[in-house]
């Protein structure tokens, strides 16, 4: 009897699984056959919908970064100024939609936007999985060091077997793999954290398009900028937009409207547009300065925190009672998703939820950040509510059942309530858990306190304070919400 | 009195895994018969009781309802067979979360779909009946253990059964409130009302019971009218027990 249980649970289980892979391999072969037999229509769709969504990571300035204007946060740069004219040459509006730089490629090929545009280096491995506009951009590349040490690295080969950093992902971490002797290349997602690591000499230099080392440099008089030497090819250093792979339509529009703006000398002017931006930006770097933007990151994560409790109790809920049921595929269902959910990271659950589910219907990223962390929420909560059910005296569910009642209005008058009042400070702590732990969501771009805290580091060019701004916002409001649960919990102690 | 058997119980037998707790059982309870149950820990008294309202299904033999086979019950039966067959319980079980009130009113209205006001009128007679009006509004754990039981006798009789199980009603109650519960069932089986009670109250026994049933090792092994059955048991195993729960007394 146990033996066949266990038979049906490994079944299904191992039906959800492939199920769940068949679902994510699935969309690549949607994408190439939806580009085998329709035609090109990418700028014919563009033009309809009358917009244009641009995918960036605005932490690389003068590229792309945040400002505040007139109290609200924005997406400026050099990169936003050229697709501002690209769309007006379309005739479209543009809409900038702000990611981790590590997934812009991935929102263009999942169709979450039209371009991907954030400095990106058109190399010969993204041309297999995208497709490039023309070169609108030659920074060329550089290092930063630390201006003490600008006696000891002077090129390229005084870096050899030390530690250079650069973003993840980046022909600047490829190039230090590839064209540095001996050289350690730590990465990470953010140059705002690399500069961070170099000021604290975690490594030696940082690889970086010339363009943004400068930006650093005018504004940080702790750091220095030395020539790459790296002799490359022109056409795999520039940087060209990004397009989701059979977008010709598109692609031949932009770049007509690409070389124009080179004849006009464009790009060097909104350089110019774009350090006065930062300019203004690194007058006031207090913290105090941008308490906005710590306010909304907070609105923010306990707006993803509460609605995502309150459908995590509900999912919960269903999930727990299907584990209670007497039905053994509901049973091995409630199973299987517990299990599955809890064995894997948040952090990959956000990012299937909005890349993945994104394909079949176009979450917006708050959506897709509320979704994965309820669904995520869901198999905590079912373990916590099962154990509630289990908390509850068996001779409450014997006197019920003795005066007739059905097994469903014995668990919803009888049983539910009685758990539920057992577990009220487990769920407390799940919601202030999930203040912290949503933070995840800040990776596809919804504007938490994390996401805000990059933003306000990526703008002052100040590495540690915001963090610690943000460690004491995320303190204070656990603390008072734990103060406030215990307050709950105390009253529905005395009353009830 | 009618003298078609209420319940019938044939070679009635309980395993729980190896553990066989109900060897053999057979015995009948007429309408309007109290009969007491008694026997050592263990020897399986709740266990029968509750396969007399199927809250556990027999491994074999037959529990018959008015000549009915419980076991082949559908939900619908099964549910009925409960409403007639009510049942209190040792610990009480009055729902927590719900008054006084509230405990006597949920079965009429989820199960018999009695309407709010009936049912509430219904709770306030029979708290009445119990001497204990004035707590319908609070909620059971300000009860005395004498005040929940008889609460819980009530919320039992809110569905107006004819036959009603204890599985020993007085044995958690300080002993000053055994007599407020047992003064309760005293009037309910002069009112006519079928009972079969597990309980050692010897004094209720001989008042009340028209047989007293001796449990032990999975059989009945005696059957006798209370007076017999205290006074002269037959079976050794009988005399010997009984001698120790008077010498209890
Ligand atoms: N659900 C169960 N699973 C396994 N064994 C059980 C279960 N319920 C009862 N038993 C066993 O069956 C036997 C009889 O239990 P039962 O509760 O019917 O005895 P009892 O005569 O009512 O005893 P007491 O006077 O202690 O209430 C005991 O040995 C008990 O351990
Ligand atoms: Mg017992």
């Amino acid at each position: 009897m146990k033996v066949k249980g266990r038979n049906v649970l490994l079944t299904v289980m191992t039906l959800c699984l492939s199920l769940l892979f068949l679902f994510t391999i699935q969309p690549s072969h949607s994408i190439t056959t939806t580009t085998a037999y329709a035609a090109d229509n990418s700028l014919q769709r563009v033009k309809a919908r009358g917009k244009i969504v641009m995918a960036t990571s605005p932490d690389y300035p003068p590229y792309e970064f945040q400002v505040s204007k007139n109290g609200k946060s924005e997406v400026v740069g050099m990169d936003v100024d050229i697709m501002k004219q690209v769309a007006k040459d379309l005739g479209v509006k543009l809409v900038v939609k702000s990611m981790s730089f590590s997934n812009v490629l991935v929102a263009v090929e999942t169709g979450k936007a039209d371009v991907a545009m954030s400095g990106i280096n058109p190399t010969p491995e993204r041309r297999q999985s995208v497709d490039f506009s023309e070169i609108y951009y030659n920074g060329g590349q550089s290092f930063l060091i630390n201006k003490t040490d600008a006696g000891k690295y002077t090129s390229k080969a005084s870096l050899a077997h030390k530690i250079i950093g650069a973003q993840t992902g980046t022909l600047q971490y490829n190039l230090a793999k590839s064209k540095i002797p001996g050289a350690q290349v730590k990465g990470m997602d953010k140059n705002t954290d690399l500069v961070l690591a170099l000021k604290t000499h975690k490594i030696d230099a940082l690889g970086i398009e010339t363009p943004s080392a400068e930006a650093y440099v005018k504004n940080d008089p702790d750091l220095k900028m030395i020539k790459s030497g790296y002799s490359l090819n022109k056409n795999d250093t520039g940087s060209a937009m990004a397009l989701k792979k059979g977008s010709g339509t598109l692609v031949a529009a932009i770049n007509k409207s690409i070389t124009k703006i080179k004849a006009k000398g464009l790009p060097n002017q909104y350089l110019a547009q774009a350090g006065k931006y930062m300019k203004v930006n690194t007058h006031n770097t207090s913290m105090f300065h941008y308490w906005t933007y710590f306010a909304k990151g907070i609105e923010y994560t306990l707006l993803i925190s509460a609605i995502s409790v309150i459908f995590g109790v509900l999912l919960g809920t269903i999930l727990a009672l299907m584990r209670f049921s007497k039905s053994k595929i509901f049973h091995a269902i409630s199973i299987a998703y517990v299990e599955f959910v809890r064995g894997t990271p948040l952090m990959v659950q956000v990012m299937f939820v909005y890349f993945g589910i994104g394909i079949v219907v176009n979450l917006p990223a708050l959506l897709s950040g509320i979704i994965a962390v309820s669904l995520n929420s869901g198999a905590y909560v079912e373990e916590i509510i099962r154990g509630g059910i289990n908390s509850v005296d068996k001779g409450q569910t014997e006197a019920s059942a003795s005066l007739g009642l059905a097994k469903t209005d014995t668990m919803r008058f009888v049983v539910l309530p009685q758990a539920l009042k057992n577990i009220w400070p487990a769920l407390g702590n799940e919601f202030v858990s999930l203040v912290k732990e949503s933070s995840i969501v800040s990776i596809i771009g919804v504007t938490d306190l994390i996401y805000q805290l990059n933003i306000v580091r990526a703008d002052t060019y100040r590495g540690v304070m915001p963090v610690f701004v943000a460690m004491i916002i995320y303190f204070v409001m656990t603390f008072i919400l734990t103060r406030v649960l215990n307050y709950f919990e105390g009253r529905m102690k005395h009353a009830k | 009195m009618p003298n078609k058997p209420l319940v019938e119980v044939k070679k009635l037998k309980k395993n729980y895994g190896d553990t066989e707790v109900l060897k053999e059982i057979d015995g009948t309870v007429m309408p309007g018969q109290v009969i007491c149950v008694i026997g050592p820990s263990g020897s399986g008294k709740s266990t029968f009781l509750r396969c007399l309202n199927m809250l556990e299904k027999p491994t074999s033999g037959q529990v018959l309802f008015e000549g009915k086979d419980t076991q082949k019950f559908s939900e619908e039966e099964l549910t009925t067979l409960r409403e007639r067959m009510g049942m209190v319980f040792q610990s009480f079980n009055l729902f927590p979360n719900l008054t006084v009130l509230e405990n006597l009113k949920l079965a009429p209205i989820r199960v018999k779909k009695m309407s709010d006001k009936d049912a509430e009128e219904k709770a306030l007679g029979l708290l009445k009946r119990v001497g204990l009006d004035e707590k319908a509004n609070v909620y059971p754990d300000s009860l005395s253990g004498g005040q929940a039981q008889r609460v819980a006798i009530a919320r039992a009789l809110a569905m107006d059964p004819e036959m009603l199980l204890f599985d020993e009603p007085t044995s958690a109650l300080d002993p000053e409130m055994v007599g407020e519960v047992l003064a309760v069932m005293k009037e309910l089986a002069e009112d006519g009302m079928t009972m079969v009670v597990v309980t050692h109250e010897m004094g209720f026994a001989k008042e009340v019971a028209n047989d007293v049933w001796f449990m032990a090792d999975g059989y009945i092994l005696e059957k006798n009218t209370p007076n017999e059955m205290f006074d002269h048991p037959k079976n050794p195993r009988t005399k010997d027990f009984i001698s120790k729960i008077i010498g209890n007394v």
